[in-house]
């Protein structure tokens, strides 16, 4: 609840308004009118509010501060007109069910009211002068600069100008605010970008604590995104930082990868992994990608004109399987090697943006944190892949036959009516071969998931081959009735 | 409509602006295509003095970007920095 006030502030009343028996702390701010500013004496101030756009601004900051912390309830109140030095100018009240979201919730509050709430202030001063905070000369020149900011980033040849100009246009999205996607975080937080999302379902544990050096023992219990993009917020005011406090799902995946300019895959698991990957390849946006074990990591970066792809790497595994063999989500992990794979990822990412000279995706980097070597691996693109090889060279025989995915047309009749996809290779018209069938680029796996999820599927294309290998690969990530037809165009 | 011909709109100030400009509303014929465009006929004509750089607008009570186009009728109001709390 928000209001703008006109009359004294009775902080007893809107207190016993929060009362509720889930909340197990309140966490109150008051703003008070102080005697003196910048070293001037003050006797008054005077509140001015765009009224109406300042209780939609208001309202607005309530439900978003409200959202972040659920089961936290919210009130402010804001004076206007003339108010004496000691008297309450704001109030806010934030009750939780913890003292930490409580803390984090009013600070969240605050901080955006003074950025965003049409509301102006004029000091009095015992001489009869008077001056509008914030609109004076010096004002202007002692407020937040980005270019003062961002100058020892601007003087690099390789930034410059230019290169800021690239970075403010940039839109990142960080998936994972874990070990490795809290330090990548950081130093994107402090680089100028345009957008940066912190994109996480999880809360904060104890146990990660040691590696996800965003957050402080008090936020334990808090989500993961909301508390790291707060934190961010306040190293740096000026970056834009958004908090996506929900696990990242083919459902809404699309959505999140699209017009960015580049995506930070900090997740722990193969299945969260190869969702990104394959958005972001049907989405044309580079992924750069980390995984660490112990003291080992591995860097790759996915983007158009580098070799290979993830499936190039593991055909026809299932991620499910993949994370059963190793420990990367709750085995045990050297913090520094998060911390060094996590910033590398920063690194990156904004040598991408910055298209810098001499920058490097060609190759994979395996990282040992025990003897600190790095080694460059140069990836190739496996042409047998069933996503990104050519269909004249994917060797049907190297996986082993699996008559049952493979239709005869007999049996494509015998199924009767299905939901079809014709697989269209790079550059092919989009003409289905057959009516009825939906054209789905090759490569598009996401798409195919999609449709596969939905109930049986028939895949379908020129050659029949990439329809095998992209029915076995769907097979093996665990989808039921995914089938190929045994023939390609009629 | 012709993107030039001059069109009524509805100015509101509020605190520097407001005192500077001597009235809290105002109603203009201008030929300012952009909230960028009118500020600086206000400037030479009202001798607003806050550079526009330190602004936000909003058109129709929302934030909208200093080049977007005004059509007839629109109520603009220019956001000095702002100092709540
Ligand atoms: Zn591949």
């Amino acid at each position: 609840m928000f209001e703008l006030a006109d009359q004294p502030i009775d902080s007893a009343a809107w207190r016993t308004r929060l009362a509720h028996g889930a909340a197990g702390a309140l966490v109150v701010f008051e703003g008070w009118v102080r005697n003196h500013h910048l070293g001037r004496p003050v006797t008054e101030l005077e509140y001015e509010a765009f009224d109406a756009h300042a209780r939609l601004e208001g309202e607005a900051i309530i439900a978003e501060v409200e959202q972040d912390y659920p089961g936290c309830r919210v009130c402010c109140v804001h004076r206007t007109g003339r108010l004496r030095v000691g008297e309450l100018s704001v109030w806010i009240g934030a009750a939780a069910p913890h003292r930490a979201a409580a803390f984090l919730a009013c600070r969240q509050v605050i901080e955006e009211l003074k950025r965003r709430l049409p509301v102006w202030k004029k000091e009095h001063h015992p001489d009869g002068a008077t001056e509008w905070v914030n609109c004076t000369a010096e004002a202007a020149t002692s407020r937040l600069s980005p270019e003062t900011y961002h100058a020892r980033q601007i003087a690099l040849p390789e930034v410059g100008a230019a290169g800021q100009a690239a970075l403010a246009a940039a839109s990142l999205l960080v998936v994972g605010v874990g070990g490795l996607g809290c330090p990548a975080a950081l130093y994107l937080a402090t680089a100028g970008l345009g957008r940066l999302t912190l994109a996480d379902g999880g809360l904060v544990e104890l146990s990660n604590l040691h590696r996800q050096i965003l957050f402080t023992a008090d936020e334990v219990g808090v989500a993961k995104a909301t508390a790291a993009a707060a934190r961010l917020k306040a190293h740096n005011p000026l970056a834009r930082i958004e908090a996506f406090a929900t696990r990242v799902t083919p459902l809404n995946v699309r959505t999140l990868v699209a017009g960015r300019t580049a995506v930070l895959d900090c997740t722990d698991n193969f299945t969260a992994r190869f969702l990104l990957h394959d958005a972001c390849r049907a989405a044309g946006v580079p992924l750069v990608s980390a995984a660490v074990h112990r003291f080992e990591g591995e860097l790759t970066v996915y983007a158009p004109g580098t070799p290979g792809c993830l499936h190039c790497q593991w055909p026809a595994h299932r991620p499910a399987e993949l994370d059963a063999t190793g420990d990367c989500a709750s085995g045990p992990v050297f913090a520094p090697t998060v911390g060094v794979l996590g910033v590398m990822q920063a690194a990156e990412a904004l040598k991408l943006i910055l298209r810098t000279p001499g920058a490097d995706f060609r190759h994979t980097r395996l990282l040992n944190l025990l003897d600190a070597s790095v080694l460059a691996v140069e990836r190739t693109a496996n042409p047998s892949c069933p996503v990104c090889g050519q269909p004249a060279i994917i060797r049907s025989d190297r996986t082993p036959s699996r008559p049952d995915v493979i239709l005869t047309e007999e049996a494509f009749v015998a199924l009767g009516p299905v939901r079809t996809a014709w697989l269209l290779e790079a550059g092919e018209t989009a003409r289905a071969g057959f009516p009825g069938a939906e054209c789905v680029l090759a490569g598009d796996v996401l798409r195919l998931r999609e449709l596969a999820a939905a109930g049986p599927l028939v895949l379908a294309c020129r050659s029949g081959v990439r329809s095998a290998a992209l029915a076995r690969l769907l097979r093996a990530e665990g989808m039921g009735a995914v089938f190929a037809r045994a023939v390609g165009a009629t | 409509m012709n993107p030039t011909a001059p069109r009524l709109l509805q100015l509101q100030f509020f605190a520097a602006l407001r005192e500077q400009a001597g009235c809290s509303t105002l109603a203009v014929e201008t030929a300012a295509r952009t909230p960028a465009e009118l500020y600086r006929e206000l400037q030479a004509c009202r001798g607003l003095t806050l550079p526009a750089e330190l602004l936000r607008v909003a058109v129709n009570a929302r934030y909208v970007a200093m080049d977007t186009p005004l059509q007839a009728g629109d109520h603009v109001v220019f956001i000095p920095p702002v100092a709540g709390g």
